[in-house]
């Protein structure tokens, strides 16, 4: 523990006495002596000048949440830049079904007003009722979203009046986000835009349940590189009927039909957790945060979601999946943990995934020592129960909170969504914690960091001083731990490979991380002529050995 | 929308408001890449936290190199009040931690809506906080006022113009590169030591943004241009800039022409025989040397190479979009290789590139279409109504290849989806004749990939197959 009480005072020694100050309350060593979690500095405003991982609002409304419904037409209004830097860059996956037919799918196009200096000094409302015209001429969309980039706030161009004089003209929904740039702390504060937007505007407008027995939604499934149809595979197999996967491979048919499904299931909790709770109080659908990151993870979401409901047939024919997809992985998955097992990893990620992966990462054997989270709040370390408790600031009243009442004819009690007595119901409280999320410290072990917003200039301290074996973190660190002779994945679009979720997705991953570990490369850094002295030895590929 | 005979009217740009499936990225983050080639700088973004976070991932997976960019992190507080404490703010972060000796000052969309004097600011903080061995360069970098092409050469404009300062007379001579890879500039470096002379190169990524592995890591890479040689650009016998189609507004070369009467000679890019001639006749001119037989010899190859792919490149029929300097170079060096390209575009706004591109292309069987502030749906729709068998350009185009089964030849600015992008050699004899093979073999790759479907459909019957 001093040691590395002593490497972390050394990490700041840079920092003039403010910086210092702000960023050690960011940290956390976990200690045996402290149960729960000290309180973590999360989703406050970052340091400027400091290099943060962090994105911004728009980033979070245009590029996590809304981007990826397949079927609405999303222009980004503003100018040029914002537009082209969030085209495409989460490879999130979509394909054609039974509704939505392929020229309905707009993710892999980019829309943009492209706002010029006259449009920025004589306001841009104009040019876009103009495009939206044109889009709905060329294209014929169901439904159209509008993000707003910074100068829009200040322009005073009046989005929602644009968006509802252009729904009348032409009969389908447009909806306005003023997800502007500088709004909030993060991409987080455009996460939750992009959620009241969404439930506000289109869930509940739809009538058309799928049939089955138990049906249900996965909430904040980005489906990158796939990873929402590996879920859907598998929850398929064990007997349900995926509603919607949201917002991943999502259509905006499917979000209008969001509540008539019997259980949320929770992935990203950061992005989404607006969504399930607003849910819950409107319509009284219950919530279950799963991860389907990692094979343990998996199998334990799996039972878990089984228990909800109350379905003996359910719960055997989960035990058949989870047995069955366990042993065709397990033999390949003991292939790669000898190369994995007992290595040391970073993770920083998102709002979640520095979480979810901690699982897999264990499934091969492998530790994370550093963790932490570019947007997240403080729930997401400490768990849902603090959320009582963090102050809301300036930054956070500038988004509104909605408050919901139960829906007049469509509030069930949660009980009757899970087809079981309000009794059997409080027994299943207590046995699967549904409606709650208890964040990454319990899953993280004595003398591991907790670090929030994490910067170049840490995670470079951090690297030196307590050599991971590998990292995982976005593109825009990953070269600078390679610098360091230290490999790195990319682990928002996973470069460019995946799944990554549930089983097959465990053996995508497990390959492409022990590709990372036994990249001849990492060996062969130091030239021949500037290595010691050692016996010749070659080994088979002759390549020798350093 | 676009102008067919580019010869004879001036390119027009897109009609709609729609820009579907952008050609460009906005200004700052052209600006970025021109501090990057500066010795010991670092950059810091006047905006939004999101602009610099955006704009290191491109920088990042073009260059496949941490590229380090700051932010003044605007929060909704200062959009109302002001961002000059916070700008303030991140300037002691930077300095202190990054320990530059430049830094440069880029704004964007934001700042400028709020009417940040950064100018001001820069000159208040100076005093306030005693700064001295740091130079720190304020450009203005409004994104709305141009693509990266235009946004790269303010900055490099406001460099100089930061620097200038009256300086005996010398023999180094001045050569300012526009966007290209740092292979090309270490190619452009090699010719330039062949020929004898000594120069300072404006601005220099050639070893920032494509760092070799090994030693400890730096923060801030070592290279770049050292800012000595920019204040002494001014007393420079001449420069030479790659800049055929730079405005003279945003002409750093035309600044130093103007204010200290150093001769400007703008050149195209050396990419292709005639433009790569062009450069060594000027060399040869202001150095009195020799063309060396080392280059005498991979002109020789050249001009070998493409008498041997002459067949194949004729059935070229090209679509080059990009920065205007790169697509003027590109289309000169596919029109002397017989492969006239059908459809030029270009983002930028930029009647320069229209004037240039008349004696290449009159006379052209089938004239080409240019396009200005073009944008990909503009693009496509030319290149399949003009029966476009290659694109060349950066990523952005790769839905050519996707949904038209055209084959895409990457090249510029930015190269997301390959490995790579920083080592891509174009410039130079040898550079030339890396791209003409892989342009010929493109075509033959394709042509190979799809040749026995193309006769069954011509001359098999269903019977007879």
């Amino acid at each position: 523990m001093d040691g590395i009480e002593s490497t972390l005072e050394e990490l700041y020694t840079q920092y003039p006495e403010t910086v210092k100050k702000n960023r050690k309350k960011h940290l956390i060593v976990k200690s045996v002596a402290e149960e729960s979690c000290p309180q973590i500095e999360a989703n406050t405003r970052t340091i400027p000048g400091i290099i943060s991982q962090r994105g911004c609002a728009y980033a979070g409304c245009k590029g996590v949440v809304v981007g990826p419904i397949k079927d609405m037409l999303t222009i980004t209004h503003g100018p040029v830049g914002c537009g082209y830097y969030s085209w495409g860059a989460r490879r999130n996956k979509a394909r054609a079904d039974a509704t939505t037919p392929k020229d309905k799918i707009y993710g892999q196009m980019c829309f943009t007003t492209d706002m010029q200096e006259p449009d920025i000094v004589f306001g841009g409302e104009k040019k876009l009722a103009k495009m939206i015209d044109e889009v709905v001429a060329a294209f014929h969309p169901r439904a159209i979203n509008i993000c707003a980039t910074c100068p829009i706030g200040l322009i005073g161009d009046d989005l929602n009046a644009v968006a509802k004089a252009a729904q009348e003209r032409h009969g389908i929904q447009v909806l306005a986000y003023n997800c502007e740039g500088y709004k909030g702390v993060s991409q987080s504060a455009g996460h939750h835009i992009a959620n009241n937007n969404i439930m506000q505007n289109i869930v509940g407008t739809g009538t058309g349940k799928k049939p089955g027995r138990h049906v249900i939604n996965i909430l904040g499934e980005y489906n990158i590189g796939g990873d929402g149809w590996e879920q859907e595979r598998i929850l398929n197999d064990c007997g349900y009927t995926v509603n919607c996967v949201l917002t991943g491979d999502s259509s905006y048919l499917d979000i209008k039909n969001l509540h008539l499904a019997d259980l949320n299931l929770v992935m990203c909790h950061r992005s989404i957790n607006y969504i399930a709770e607003m849910m819950n109080t409107k319509y009284g659908i219950p919530w279950l945060k799963i991860n389907f990151i990692g094979v343990e993870a998996t199998n334990q979401s799996l039972r878990q979601m089984a228990k909800c409901f109350n379905d003996p047939e359910l719960e055997k024919r989960t035990e058949e999946v989870i047995a069955r997809e366990t042993a065709r992985i397990e033999p390949v998955l003991e292939q790669y943990r000898k190369i994995c097992r007992g290595r040391k990893a970073f993770a920083f990620v998102g709002g979640s995934r520095s979480h979810h992966y901690q699982h897999l990462l264990k499934d091969l054997g492998m530790e994370v020592v550093v963790a932490g989270y570019e947007f997240a709040h403080r729930d997401d370390y400490e768990g849902r129960q603090v959320i009582p408790t963090i102050k809301s600031d300036a930054d956070s009243k500038n988004i509104p909170e909605l408050h919901l009442k139960p829906d007049e004819k469509l509030y069930k009690e949660n009980h009757e969504y899970l087809n079981m007595t309000k009794e059997q119901f409080e027994a299943l409280k207590k046995e699967v914690p549904l409606d709650y999320y208890e964040g990454m410290y319990p899953d993280m072990k004595t003398g591991d960091i907790m670090i929030d917003d994490c910067n170049h200039y840490e995670l470079e301290e951090l690297v030196n001083k307590l050599k991971p074996d590998i990292v995982f973190t976005g593109v825009r660190d990953k070269y600078i731990a390679e610098k360091m002779g230290v490999p790195a994945k990319q682990m928002h679009s996973y470069d460019y490979a995946g799944p990554y979720a549930g089983y097959d997705g465990a053996i995508n991953f497990a390959r492409d991380v022990a590709h990372a570990l036994s990249t001849p490369a990492w060996k062969l850094i130091v030239p021949p002529w500037e290595r010691k002295e050692e016996p010749e030895e070659k080994s088979q590929d002759g390549v020798t050995n350093a | 929308m676009a102008s067919e005979a580019a010869a004879q009217t001036p390119a027009q740009g897109r009609v709609k408001e729609t820009n579907e499936n952008q050609c460009n990225m906005c200004m700052p983050i052209g600006g970025v890449v021109a501090f990057k080639g500066i010795e010991n700088a670092m950059v810091l973004i006047h905006g939004s936290q999101g602009c610099s976070t955006y704009m290191r991932l491109f920088n990042v997976e073009h260059f496949n190199e941490p590229v380090d960019i700051a932010s003044s992190s605007l929060n909704e507080k200062q959009t109302i009040h002001g961002g000059e404490a916070n700008l303030k703010k991140a300037m002691d972060n930077v300095i202190r931690v990054y320990q530059p000796k430049v830094l440069g000052i880029l704004t964007t969309c934001l700042a400028e809506t709020m009417g940040e004097d950064i100018d001001r600011i820069v000159a208040s903080y100076i005093e306030e906080k005693k700064i001295s061995g740091i130079d720190i360069v304020p450009v203005p970098t409004p994104s709305y006022s141009g693509t990266h092409a235009e946004g790269y050469w303010a900055a490099v404009r406001g460099i100089v113009a930061y620097y200038a300062r009256p300086a005996q007379s010398h023999r180094r001579i001045n050569v300012i590169v526009p966007n290209i890879s740092p292979a090309d500039l270490r190619e452009i470096k090699r010719i330039l030591g062949l020929m004898g002379l000594e120069y300072t190169l404006l601005p220099d990524i050639s070893m920032t943004l494509d760092r070799p592995w090994g030693g400890k890591y730096q923060k801030i890479p070592p290279g770049g241009t050292p800012t000595a040689a920019i204040a002494e650009m001014t007393g420079a016998p001449v420069t030479i800039q790659f800049g055929s189609t730079c405005p003279d507004s945003l002409s750093p070369g035309k600044y130093l022409e103007d204010e200290y009467h150093v001769p400007l000679v703008n050149l195209p890019l050396p990419i292709g025989l005639g433009n790569m001639d062009l450069f060594m006749k000027t060399l040869h001119k202001i150095s009195g040397n020799p063309v060396p037989d080392e280059l005498v010899t991979e002109r020789g190859w050249l001009m070998d190479a493409m008498a041997d792919a002459h067949k194949y490149d004729a059935d070229g029929v090209p679509a080059v979009y990009g920065e205007p300097e790169l697509v003027y170079a590109l289309t000169s060096t596919l029109a002397e290789n017989g492969a006239m390209p059908a459809v030029i575009a270009t983002g930028s706004k930029n009647s320069l590139l229209a004037e240039r591109l008349i004696p290449l292309t009159e006379g052209a069987d089938e004239p080409p279409v240019l396009i200005e502030e073009a944008d990909f749906a503009s693009i496509e729709d030319a290149a399949i109504r003009a029966g476009v068998n290659i694109a060349i350009g950066h990523s952005g185009g790769k839905m050519l290849s996707e949904r038209h089964d055209i084959p895409l030849l990457r090249i510029g600015y930015p190269i997301h989806d390959r490995m790579g992008g920083q080592r891509i050699l174009s410039a130079g004899y040898r550079g030339t004749l890396a791209f003409l093979d892989t342009f010929t073999n493109t075509l033959l790759n394709h042509k190979y990939a799809t040749y026995r479907q193309k006769i069954k459909r011509e001359f098999c019957t269903p019977e007879g197959m």
